[in-house]
Formats: structure tokens, C-alpha cells, sequence
């Protein structure tokens, strides 16, 4: 028993991996700008057929192929922030929702020209297995799990330690503080978009190498990605670390030991009472 | 005087040249086909609708298909039905009502199709089904509607007998289990497996979206099963059996899936993949096909430049079926004289699967066709066909009867 409960969390902690990069994005550019993006999860497949593109098409290992398509993602953040959202980051909230949304088709649809309507695996060459007692762990999770924390760790040091990051938790504090203190407002959307889609980009990176990326397949991400926001607490960089790592794990435990064809409901059940004992979410400030 | 006559001449000539050339026209029968090209059901529709197209282009460049004096040329018109009940119906319906078709093929999967079949009945139509293998298809007695692929209880009455024979006495499955015809597979399954005293231990479940079935097969292990039995659409069924290796489950695995080397290469190794069992209908496999098989294999690959999925062949007979038809029918126009004449046909001898007739017919009284069913492993990276598996065509077309 002791070792299935085992094995369930490091299989959750894999999915988890992918869900907190992806809550990450979403959390940065919910908590700062106040915009829902829909099409993160679009966005972060994008990235992933890239990916699979430059390796399967153009010969370029795995190694190469992934700094590339993070540097697309984050130029591809820079053009959707400064073609789609500014032109209505003063307008009602509505037009940004509306954007989101058109965007979101407007990605899956580019997707599908782009790299057609096959499901794609990235390869990987990864397929050793470790075994540790009882249970067993592929050598491929256990990269995603350490490029998840790396990339965790980087994104909370940049946040926390650099001018950058502090002004990015000035504007998500208070914007017009920030800009009496003097921080470049203009420049801030610009990177958020930037480093956001960035981590959604290595999200579809992940997802193509563990599982597939197929056309549909980001906007069921960019679902858990929002419940795990919501779960950690809106805005919250570790509210969103705990948020998909809860969720991934309760996934895999529920899938195991409840039933296989209820994981997504036991999962948002688990949320919805968390989120009655503490509406404001795990690590979510009280209003 | 002379260029009088001379004009006239050649007025009367162009006259008879122009009326020469409408009474040899050729004609156009415009055929449908309604299937999945896109998403997940894709591995299997879009295969269909390339098999169809080939073989219209087959006959066209023989000659056509013969209809008294007549000869007509096929085109083919295909629409994305995504495998999705609405948009089936909204494909089909847009067949009928726009495009004018009357014989409608492809239909490689069971929610889509039953979806259209629950309204053929009353349309002036002629629905021939491919891969879609939900029992009910066929046994609601619809008279222009006919199948190519058996049901898939034909085929898990089969497969359950194979393995109750390898001697496993407590088998695990995982599968998408809400798909019907998947559940009605594992239930013939079950049945096998009782009357040697073996037992299916556990049922998991996963939809036709999951990738990570981990935690299902964390669960199966546990249970320490003697082997597992994967059913479900390929894409899902490669990432299972790639997931019980990297979980240590070193166990037979048998599967229902119907999918090409190349479909589960995607996702897999070959060294992952090496000894599963896919208990199906005899579909296209080299091993075991016949010279019509062989053939098959090499004009699609280089057509498509892809090697054509097992199941593909079901929608290319389906075409080979129809054109008999007409020709025995004698008309175009009239789709019951034509569904008729499907239902009284021996198989015809351009089909690439290997059909079991009833009666002598290819279909039985259900509109249902029968193929036999094969063992088949992978082995050093190919499916490899082992055996024959035992399947009383007779026996389960009377039993199908029996249904409403």
C-alpha cells in the first residue's frame, strides 16, 4: 500500500510539473495585467510542436531545439502583448476577455495549419527506468520534475532578486505607486508576456515529450492551469507551485485508489473544498 | 454550288459528330464519405477516405463502373465528421441535401455513425459502415445500411478463447470502456475466460483524451495481475503499453486496437512493444494477406507515401462492393434495388480483406459482413500474424438476429 501511494505521487508529481509552469504563466499575467489568457494553453502547445519541429524536421537535437523554442515563445509573448491585449489594456474588461478568447482560436487554428491534425510525441531518446524498491521511475519524468523546479527557482529569483522582477511585484501591488516611484510601466506588460509564455512554451515541451500534443489538447491545460490558480490563490507565485502539485498528485492518488473515470471531478471536488475552508485559495492574502 | 454542298457537308458532320459525342458522355456518380480526417478517430478515417479515393481512381482508370450502356466515372467527395456524432450528421446531411449523394461510405467510428445511422432508414441513401465496430450498427434491421468490419463481440469471443487457452488466470483491463463496443469486446472476453475458471480482475478506465495512464496501471499493478488486455484507439493503447514497461510490468499484454507499426511507433519503442498481442479481425497485415492485400499495401504506400492502417481496407471494399451492386442492380438512381443487391452479393473479387461469407452472401441478413480473426504480435518491430483465431461466422450472425 505504502509503495502504490508512493508510486502515485511521483507519477502525479510529473503532471504537477507541467500544471505549476503553466499556473505560473497564467498566475503572472492574471496577477499583474488582470487579464484572463486563454490562450496560454494554445500558446504552450505552439511551443511544444516547434520543438518537435526543429528536432524531427530540421535534425537539431533535443538539447538545441528546446533554448530556440523558449526564445520563440518569448517574442511570440512580446507580439501577442503588444498586437492583441494593448490595444484594449485601457478599455473595458470585456475586450481583453474577448481577445483572449479569439486568440485562443486563432493559435489552435495557426497550430493546425502549421503542423496539421496528427498527434506529435517528441522524441526524446529518454527510456531508461529506475527502480528503487518497489517502485519505479522513468528516467524522462525525472528530468521534467528537475527542469520544472529549475525553471520555478529561476522565475522566483528573477521575481524576487532583480530590479526587473521587483518592479514587476511593485505594478502587481500598486500600479500608480509605481509609477510615482518611477518604474516603466510600458516595458513591464512586455516582459510579463514574454517570460510567461516562455514557461508555457517549456509546459508544451513537457507535455509533447511525456505524453502528445494534438490539436484541443492546450485548452484542457489552460482549464487545470486556471484551478490551479485559483486553488493556490489568485496572483500568488507559491500559492501557484502548491496549486499544481496538490492537483497533479490528487489526480494521480484519486485515479488510483477511487476511480480511474472520475480523476477530473475527484480533483475540482478536492479544489472546491479547499476553497470553502479557505476561500481566498492555499497561500491566496485574504481581501 | 460546290462550297454549298461543301458547307452543308460539314454542318451535317459537325451535327452528327455533336450528337455521337452526347450519347457517349461519360457520366458522374458522385460518391460520399463521411469521416473522421481530423482528431482523435483520424488514425482510423483518415485512412478510410484515402482507401476510398484510391479505389474510386482504380476504377475509373478501368473503365468505370458498367450500368446497361452506361458508364460512369467516380468522384468522391469527403467531409470531416471529427468522429463526432453532430458533425457526422451534419456532414451526411449535407451529402444528401446539397451534394445530391445517394451511397454514402467511410464511417470509421462507432458514436458518429450510429448517430447517421439512426436516421438512414429514412433516406433515400445507401450507407455502407467501415471500421465503426458497435454491435448495434446492424441489428436494427436497416435495409440500406450494410457493414464491412464485424461487430467487435465477433471478435472478443475470439480473442477470449486465445487467451484463456495461454493459461493466464487473472487478466487486468484497461481501456476506454465508456466507448460501447469496447465494453461489449471485453464482455465476450469475460465469458471466454470463465468457462476455464480465469477472471478479469479489474477494469480501469481511460478516455480517448488521457495520455497518462500511470496511475491506472500503478493500480494494476498492485493487483499483480497474470497479464492485461489494453482496448482502445490507438494513440491511447501505444502510450499504455509504453507506461506498463517504464512501470516494470513485465506481464503479457494483449490489446483490441488495430493499429499500424508506424501509428504506435510514434509514441513508442519497438523494444517497448516487443510481444504484444493485438487479438482483432484479419485485417491488412503482409504476413497474412492475400495477393488483392499485397497489392492494396503497395499502391497506398505509394500513393500517400504512409503505410495504410490495418483497418483501411474496410472502406476500400466498401467501394468495390457498391460498383458490383450497381452493375447487378442496373441503376444509379434506384437505392433499393441497389441496397438490394449488396445484401444478395458474393464477395467480390477485388476485396482485400479476407470476408467469411454466410449463405454464400458477403453480407448476412443483418447487412453485417464477417472476416476472420488473427493473433498478431509484435516482433523486432512488426506486427507479426501467429494464427487464425477460431470465428463461427453462422453462429454469431444468427445470435445477432436475435437483437433489436
Amino acid at each position: 500500500m505504502l509503495i502504490e501511494i508512493l508510486q502515485q505521487t511521483i507519477n502525479g508529481l510529473a503532471i504537477g510539473g507541467v500544471y505549476v509552469l503553466i499556473a505560473l504563466g497564467l498566475t503572472t499575467v492574471f496577477g499583474i495585467l488582470g487579464i484572463a489568457h486563454f490562450a496560454h494553453g494554445s500558446v504552450s502547445m505552439f511551443g511544444g510542436y516547434l520543438t518537435f519541429f526543429l528536432v524531427t524536421s530540421q535534425g537539431l537535437p533535443l538539447i538545441a531545439a528546446i533554448p530556440i523554442a523558449l526564445v520563440v515563445g518569448f517574442l511570440l509573448g512580446l507580439l501577442i502583448e503588444i498586437v492583441a491585449y494593448r490595444p484594449v489594456r485601457n478599455a473595458n474588461h470585456i475586450n481583453a476577455f474577448i481577445v483572449a478568447l479569439g486568440l485562443t482560436m486563432m493559435v489552435e487554428g495557426i497550430n493546425l495549419q502549421l503542423f496539421g491534425h496528427e498527434q506529435v510525441v517528441i522524441p526524446t531518446g529518454l527510456s531508461k527506468v529506475f527502480r528503487l524498491g518497489g517502485i519505479t521511475v522513468p528516467e524522462l519524468r525525472i528530468y521534467v520534475i528537475i527542469a520544472a523546479i529549475v525553471l520555478v527557482a529561476a522565475m522566483m529569483l528573477f521575481v524576487e532578486k532583480t530590479k526587473t522582477g521587483q518592479a514587476i511585484r511593485a505594478v502587481a501591488e500598486n500600479r500608480d505607486a509605481a509609477i510615482l516611484m518611477g518604474v516603466n510601466v510600458k516595458s513591464i506588460p512586455l516582459i510579463v508576456f514574454g517570460i510567461s509564455t516562455s514557461l508555457g512554451v517549456a509546459a508544451g515541451i513537457m507535455v509533447g515529450a511525456l505524453f502528445a500534443i494534438a490539436p484541443g489538447i492546450g485548452e484542457g491545460f489552460v482549464v487545470k492551469g486556471f484551478a490551479v490558480l485559483i486553488l493556490g490563490g489568485l496572483g500568488s507565485f507559491p500559492g501557484a507551485i502548491l496549486g499544481g502539485t496538490v492537483l497533479g498528485i490528487t489526480e494521480s492518488i484519486a485515479a488510483g485508489f477511487i476511480s480511474s473515470a472520475y480523476k477530473d471531478v475527484i480533483a475540482f471536488v478536492v479544489m472546491i473544498l479547499v476553497l470553502l475552508i479557505r476561500p481566498q485559495g492555499l497561500l491566496g492574502r485574504s481581501p | 454550288m460546290f462550297n454549298r454542298v461543301k458547307t452543308g457537308a460539314l454542318a451535317a458532320l459537325a451535327m452528327a459528330l455533336a450528337t455521337t459525342s452526347a450519347f457517349a458522355a461519360e457520366k458522374k456518380l458522385t460518391i460520399g464519405v463521411a469521416d473522421a480526417l481530423t482528431g482523435g478517430g483520424a488514425v482510423y478515417g483518415l485512412p478510410q477516405a484515402n482507401a476510398v479515393r484510391m479505389a474510386a481512381d482504380e476504377i475509373n482508370a478501368a473503365g468505370g463502373i458498367k450500368v446497361g450502356s452506361d458508364t460512369y466515372k467516380i468522384d468522391v467527395i469527403a467531409y470531416d465528421d471529427k468522429a463526432n456524432p453532430t458533425e457526422a450528421t451534419n456532414a451526411v446531411r449535407k451529402l444528401i441535401d446539397r451534394d445530391g449523394v445517394k451511397y454514402i461510405l467511410g464511417f470509421c467510428c462507432s458514436g458518429s455513425t450510429s448517430a447517421v445511422a439512426s436516421f438512414i432508414g429514412n433516406e433515400k441513401a445507401v450507407m455502407l459502415v467501415g471500421n465503426a465496430a458497435e454491435r448495434s450498427i446492424t441489428t436494427k434491421k436497416i435495409p440500406n445500411l450494410v457493414r464491412t468490419r464485424p461487430p467487435a463481440d465477433f471478435t472478443g469471443q475470439a480473442a477470449g478463447t486465445f487467451i484463456a487457452r495461454k493459461g493466464q488466470k487473472r487478466i487486468a483491463v484497461i481501456g476506454a470502456l465508456d466507448v460501447g463496443f469496447y465494453a461489449q469486446y471485453v464482455d465476450s472476453v469475460e465469458r471466454e475466460l470463465k468457462k476455464v475458471g480465469s477472471e478479469i480482475i479489474a477494469r480501469e478506465v481511460f478516455t480517448l483524451r488521457d495520455r497518462d495512464m500511470t496511475p491506472q496501471l500503478t493500480k494494476i499493478r498492485a493487483l499483480n495481475p497474470d497479464a492485461i488486455l489494453v482496448v482502445g484507439y490507438v494513440e491511447s493503447a501505444a502510450f499504455v503499453y509504453r507506461q506498463a514497461v517504464e512501470l516494470g510490468m513485465n506481464i503479457p499484454r494483449y490489446g483490441f486496437t488495430s493499429g499500424s507499426e508506424e501509428q504506435f511507433l510514434r509514441v513508442t519503442t519497438s523494444a517497448q512493444m516487443e510481444g504484444v498481442w493485438d487479438l482483432r479481425p484479419t485485417e491488412l497485415d503482409l504476413l497474412s494477406a492475400s495477393k488483392n492485400g499485397i497489392a492494396y499495401h503497395a499502391n497506398y504506400t505509394k500513393r500517400y507515401n504512409a503505410t495504410p492502417s490495418p483497418s483501411s481496407p474496410y472502406a476500400y471494399d466498401q467501394l468495390y462492393v457498391l460498383k458490383a451492386a450497381i452493375e447487378v442492380a442496373g441503376t444509379v438512381d434506384d437505392t433499393v434495388a441497389v441496397a438490394r443487391a449488396i445484401r444478395a452479393l458474393a464477395i467480390p473479387p477485388q476485396v482485400v480483406m479476407q470476408y467469411l461469407p454466410v449463405d454464400g452472401k458477403m453480407f448476412d441478413v443483418n447487412g453485417q459482413a464477417y472476416t476472420t480473426n488473427g493473433a498478431f504480435q509484435w516482433q523486432k518491430g512488426k506486427w507479426v500474424f501467429v494464427e487464425d483465431l477460431p470465428s463461427d461466422a453462422k453462429a454469431y450472425s444468427q445470435f445477432l438476429s436475435t437483437l433489436n
